[in-house]
């Protein structure tokens, strides 16, 4: 009897250690693989500091180190990476990195503190002949110093709240000098970098891959034996490829329809990971230009925008969805709904927003509206849905918008660039919801002042801001600056964007962000089966 | 033969050249300077006007315009098509990159168009006005007028919600992975290939009809041959003519097919490369395609021309 | 191309002998050729819709029901509606005038100055006819969609540059065949009497050569015409041609289309009969024509 009792319990805890073991099995990461992604857009160049596109940074984020990450399992946490630990002084002008040693770039030479140094330099200070896109973001940092191998010190002019999370932008990929010096837009068609993954073969239109990186300084990583993106500006191409299981993820969005018949037809074989997104998609006016300089023609335009209805129409087709100025709703700093509904084109009564727009045209010489070319981005999610919505908002009062969509690189070649454009939808998309790197847009002369504006008052106030180390004054300082751009309708912003991604569930520990651009390490990503 | 292949040749010499002129006009007719969309410039588009200059000497922008043609012309002798703005490198090389994909695309759609639309013809001309005939012109009819673009988005539709099968993202070429290779080409040579194959079914049964016509088939068929041995000894010899003519007229089309299904396929050809610069307002490479397929459009031309006046004599004394 | 001797000059004659009254050779047509006269009566139908699109169109095309996006078809939107609301019945009816703006207006303009060009070909002769010749054949060299591409490329999209686009390449096309005939014509020795009468050369052009190359023009127009109409609806699916929210019918193919093929494939589906029709009907009307004016062809 107790022989067989005996047995019972024996037969019980093995049963139960390997029901525990399977499931622990289920959840230790498996080595191998090879992750294939579909991305929609062609990369203008490979160089991250100079470009503000997904298309470069999904491509080459898992081939370089940053010095700071956000955590990818705990969004917006901030965990090093080649950075092992950092300080910042009592007086918080002086911030001190330690970088990690034994870190060794992709050619075999080691990362050390004069590679930060130049990275940052080339960031902060470009040379001649560079373009810096997050240059202001630094405008704070009055000088970079590596005292020795292992430290990089940045001393600023000024406190400033959000440096640090700055720091943690994905965009700030660290290069090696040695190529720096030679030619400081080497890596706009070269890869260099320390990260997990190591560049493997490009053909522009068609395919990106990068292979597993075996001397990457945290051991046993990556899992993946290497990744592969397929370019396809079609959406419905890269639908399929997904549902067919040709690819397992779309690391940016797919249309909810999309999303819904593959969900439909693979059930459990998949994964949605839904997001709100720091990000939104809205229009830039260009203000040197007739008849925009006009601030009655400016605000008629955003007061033909019913967002609202906007909102409720278009989320169903391409999750543009919440009503909210220049920060994201529901954050931190962003402005509350009642101060929202006060500015032109954000109150909750269409018909009166559209008949002061038209007595606006009127006043303004345009009593029968007039015609206009909208630039666009030629992707379809969500640039030509959102800017389908405003062409038919604006007929209601009389403006004939004609549609021009761009490829990518022509069309930050024409409204960033060269300011080519009566009006160009332009979204402001950030890797955080941080207000400095959000507002700075706003001031005279930024590389993302699309409309090129120049407004002393705004400048003052992003200044400010910036250097406001107390929450609540930071907050009333921002509002301030957001109600003169909005009053001022320098820029128009439409809605906030909520995103889908959908993958196989076979892709495990992939934890989508509020974003397409942080998190594409990829570096603890597995595959549960090839 | 030998007179009228030497006075064809020398009568290509001067079109090609004059294509190459046409292509390079068009090209250089530009809106918006090439320096200044190259160059991307610094932060709120303040470009140093000193390194717009030289990039407009290195690209040779500043020499008059017969000189660039010459430059290029030269260029285009030695296969140096210059360099792609986009990818920065040789357009030579990507094209080649590109080259087999399109290639088997056109050859595999051609041939099975033909292998499918000759008998198919021909069973139309014989069954003349029965439901056959009626059945096989209708689908015919579709071939030419369904955009093929459509066809394309359909199969992929169709495979995809059915099968949830989607074709490779790659191409394989056939002697590496056959199995592989033919998954992705099949659908688009299908969709490329229909157009075609309604065309050549079309003029297979017209001239099969007219031949059928002819004194010496009524001959024939009063001496007692079998139906089909008149059709296929008689009437396929004399449908073989204006079937190969076809290649070189219906070729454009078939040009223009490869662009399309290549982009609604997202294979990775010449077809798609043009589209691509277009929109990348890469105008070396478009200047290169354009004139690339021109120049293969006139051979292919050429050689429909000289097989044709091989089986007819009376062409080549014109 | 080889070019067919017997046939033009049996067209030329064929020409000049006594005519029929027009309602007697529609109704001759209607009887003969029942397939050409469905084309002739799709044709119609779509320029009739087109035309009076303002009064026939239940709807707005550009202005979307929020309320009632991806409708399906029924009594108050015989083809539903689309993702934005719009209604697709008054999409297809606008698009009708897009389609055919660009297949006539290209064609028209391809022909015409191709048959010009042609004309002066034949009837000038010598220096003049061998270099616009060989200026045709450049043109010839390249592909229709090729070269429509690279002038997109310069020009932009629009429709504007979509005709322009597609109605080069129709011009060599237009101009060898209008030049075959019109050579045939300059030696028939009707046209020799009157020049020895003495006539002018542009009186000889106007009133006895032209007149005889309508045939052929004719047949080249409406060959021409499904071409372009499919051109432009491959040019706005490439992106190179209209945008939204224009209601082109290659457009509304592109992108969406796909996308929503499961929720609501009416969207994708009408676009797609609608260019199918439209080419059909042009091309079983330009068949008809063709084959009635073709003797040798006659009375299969």
């Amino acid at each position: 009897m107790a022989r067989s009792w005996g047995r019972r319990v024996l037969c019980t805890v093995a049963t139960l250690s390997v029901v525990a073991g399977l499931a622990f099995a289920a959840d230790t990461p498996r080595p191998g693989g090879v992750l294939l992604a579909v991305i929609g857009a062609d990369p203008p160049s490979l160089d991250p500091h100079q470009e503000s596109t997904f298309a470069t940074l999904q491509l080459v984020a898992p081939l370089y180190s940053t010095l700071v990450q956000t955590d990818p399992y705990a969004y917006p946490k901030i965990i090093g990476d080649a950075a092992s630990e950092w300080k910042i002084s009592a007086d918080a002008l002086t911030y001190t990195f330690k970088i990690r040693p034994g870190i060794r770039f992709h050619d075999g030479s080691p990362l050390t503190a004069v590679d930060v140094k130049a990275t940052y330099d080339k960031l902060i200070f470009p040379p001649a002949g560079t373009r810096s896109v997050r240059k202001s973001t630094y405008s704070v940092v009055a000088s970079i110093d590596a005292p020795d191998p292992s430290t990089v010190v940045f001393k600023l002019k000024h406190p400033s709240a959000s440096l640090l999370g700055n720091f943690a932008s994905p965009w700030n990929v660290i290069y090696p000098k040695k190529y720096l010096d030679k030619d400081p837009n080497y890596f706009m068609k070269n890869v260099v970098g320390s990260g997990p993954f190591k560049f493997k073969s490009y053909t522009p239109g068609a395919t990106f891959e990068g292979e597993r990186n075996p001397d990457y300084f945290v051991k046993d990583r990556p899992y993946l034996n290497g990744y592969k993106f397929f370019i396809s500006t079609e959406t419905s191409v890269r639908a399929a490829a997904i549902r067919s299981g040709r690819a397992y993820i779309e690391f940016r969005d797919l249309p909810n329809a999309d999303v819904e018949a593959i969900k439909k037809q693979l059930g459990d074989k998949v994964v949605v990971q839904q997001t709100p997104m720091t990000g939104q998609v809205g229009i830039a006016i260009n203000n040197t230009v007739k008849p925009f300089t006009d601030v009655r023609v400016r605000k008629a335009l955003t007061l033909g925008l019913d967002r609202y209805t906007g909102g409720r129409v278009l989320f169903g087709i391409t999750g543009l969805r919440d009503v909210g100025g220049l920060l994201r709703p529901s954050t931190e700093f962003a402005m509350a709904e009642a101060d929202l509904q006060e500015l032109p084109g954000f109150g909750k009564d269409p018909a009166k927003n559209r008949a002061e727009a038209k007595r606006l045209l009127a006043e303004a010489g345009f009593p029968n509206g007039f015609k206009v070319v909208l630039k666009n981005r030629n992707i379809r999610l969500p640039y030509q849905d959102f800017a389908v919505f405003a062409i038919q908002e604006w007929r209601k009062i009389g403006i004939e918008a004609e549609h021009r969509p761009l490829e990518t690189a022509a069309w930050f070649s024409d409204g960033r660039d060269t300011g080519n454009f009566e009006l160009i939808v332009a979204p402001t998309v950030e890797a955080s919801d941080d207000p400095d790197v959000f507002l700075e847009r706003y001031t005279t002369g930024d590389a993302n002042n699309w409309g090129r504006f120049s407004d002393p008052a705004i400048d003052d106030l992003f200044s400010r801001q910036s250097r406001a180390l107390d929450p609540a004054e930071r907050k009333r300082t921002i509002l301030q600056l957001q109600r003169r751009v909005l009053e001022n309708a320098y820029y128009m912003p439409g809605l906030w964007w909520s995103r889908s991604v959908v993958h196989w569930a076979k892709v495990k520990n992939y934890v989508a962000p509020p974003n397409h651009y942080a998190n594409q390490k990829l570096q603890d990503v597995w595959l549960s089966e090839d | 033969m030998g007179t009228y292949l030497a006075k064809r040749l020398l009568l290509i010499v001067p079109t090609l050249i004059g294509a190459a002129a046409l292509v390079f006009v068009i090209m250089r007719v530009i809106p918006g300077d090439v320096a200044l969309l190259i160059f991307g410039g610094d932060t709120a588009g303040q470009i140093d006007a000193k390194q717009l200059a030289d990039m407009r000497h290195r690209l040779g922008l500043d020499q008059p315009l017969v000189a660039q043609f010459g430059t290029w012309l030269w260029g285009v002798l030695r296969f140096d098509f210059g360099t792609s703005l986009w990818t920065g490198r040789p357009v030579i090389e990507e094209l080649l990159v590109r080259l087999p994909l399109s290639l088997e695309l056109a050859l595999a759609a051609t041939l099975v168009s033909v292998v499918i639309a000759i008998p198919f013809g021909m069973l139309a001309a014989v069954r003349q006005d029965t439901w056959i005939d009626y059945v096989i012109r209708v689908i015919s009819i579709g071939g030419l007028a369904i955009p093929s673009f459509w066809v394309g988005i359909l199969c992929i539709l169709f495979l995809v919600i059915w099968f949830g099968w989607g074709p490779p993202l790659e191409f394989t070429p056939p002697w590496v992975d056959p199995w592989a290779n033919f998954q992705q080409m099949v659908w688009p040579v299908v969709t490329v290939g229909y157009r075609y194959a309604a065309v050549t079914t079309r003029m297979t049964r017209s001239t099969l009809l007219e031949v059928l016509r002819e004194d010496y088939i009524r001959t024939a068929w009063a001496k007692g041959q079998r139906e089909w041995a008149i059709v296929f000894r008689h009437g396929l010899k004399n449908a073989m003519l204006p079937v190969i003519t076809l290649i070189g007229t219906e070729f454009a089309f078939l040009i223009g097919g490869l662009v399309v299904t290549e982009t609604v396929f997202t294979l990775n050809g010449v077809g798609r490369f043009v589209v691509d610069a277009v929109a990348h307002r890469d105008y070396p490479v478009v200047q290169a395609l354009v004139f690339l397929i021109a120049f293969g459009f006139v051979i292919v031309n050429l050689l429909v021309d000289l097989t044709y006046a091989w089986f007819d004599p009376r062409i080549r004394y014109r | 191309m080889a070019t067919n001797y017997p046939l033009t000059h049996a067209m030329a004659s064929a020409e000049l002998a006594p005519r029929l009254t027009v309602a007697e050779e529609v109704a001759k047509f209607i009887r003969e050729k029942p397939l050409g006269a469905a084309g002739a009566a799709i044709i119609l139908a779509m320029m009739a819709v087109a035309v009076f699109a303002e009064a026939l169109a239940p709807y707005d095309p550009y202005l979307g029901d929020y309320g009632a996006q991806f409708a399906r078809p029924s009594a108050d939107h015989w083809f539903g509606t689309d993702e934005f609301g719009r209604d697709i019945l008054s999409r297809i009816m606008y698009g009708a005038r897009i389609a055919l703006f660009v297949g006539f207006t290209a064609s028209f303009a391809g022909c015409s100055l191709g048959a010009l060009l042609g004309v002066i070909s034949a009837y000038y002769g010598g220096k003049v006819d061998l270099l616009l010749e060989r200026l045709m054949d450049i043109l010839l060299a390249f592909p229709q969609l090729i070269l429509a591409l690279a002038i997109a490329s310069i020009l932009g999209p629009s429709v504007r540059n979509v005709v322009i686009a597609v109605s080069i390449p129709v011009i060599p096309r237009a101009a060898r065949v209008v030049r075959a005939t019109a050579l045939s014509v300059k030696e028939n020795v009707y046209v020799e009497a009157v020049c020895a009468l003495g006539a002018s050369r542009p009186r000889v052009i106007l009133r006895h050569i032209v007149p005889n190359v309508m045939a052929p023009y004719t047949i080249i127009l409406t060959a021409q015409l499904g071409g372009a109409i499919l051109a432009e609806a491959a040019l706005s699916y490439l992106g190179l041609g209209t945008a939204e929210p224009t209601p082109s019918w290659g457009l509304m193919l592109s992108g969406s289309a796909p996308s929503y093929a499961e929720k609501a494939p009416w969207i994708g589906l009408f676009p797609g009969i609608a260019i199918s029709l439209g080419v059909f009907g042009f091309n079983l009307f330009g068949d008809s024509l063709r084959d009635a004016l073709d003797p040798k062809l006659r009375g299969r």
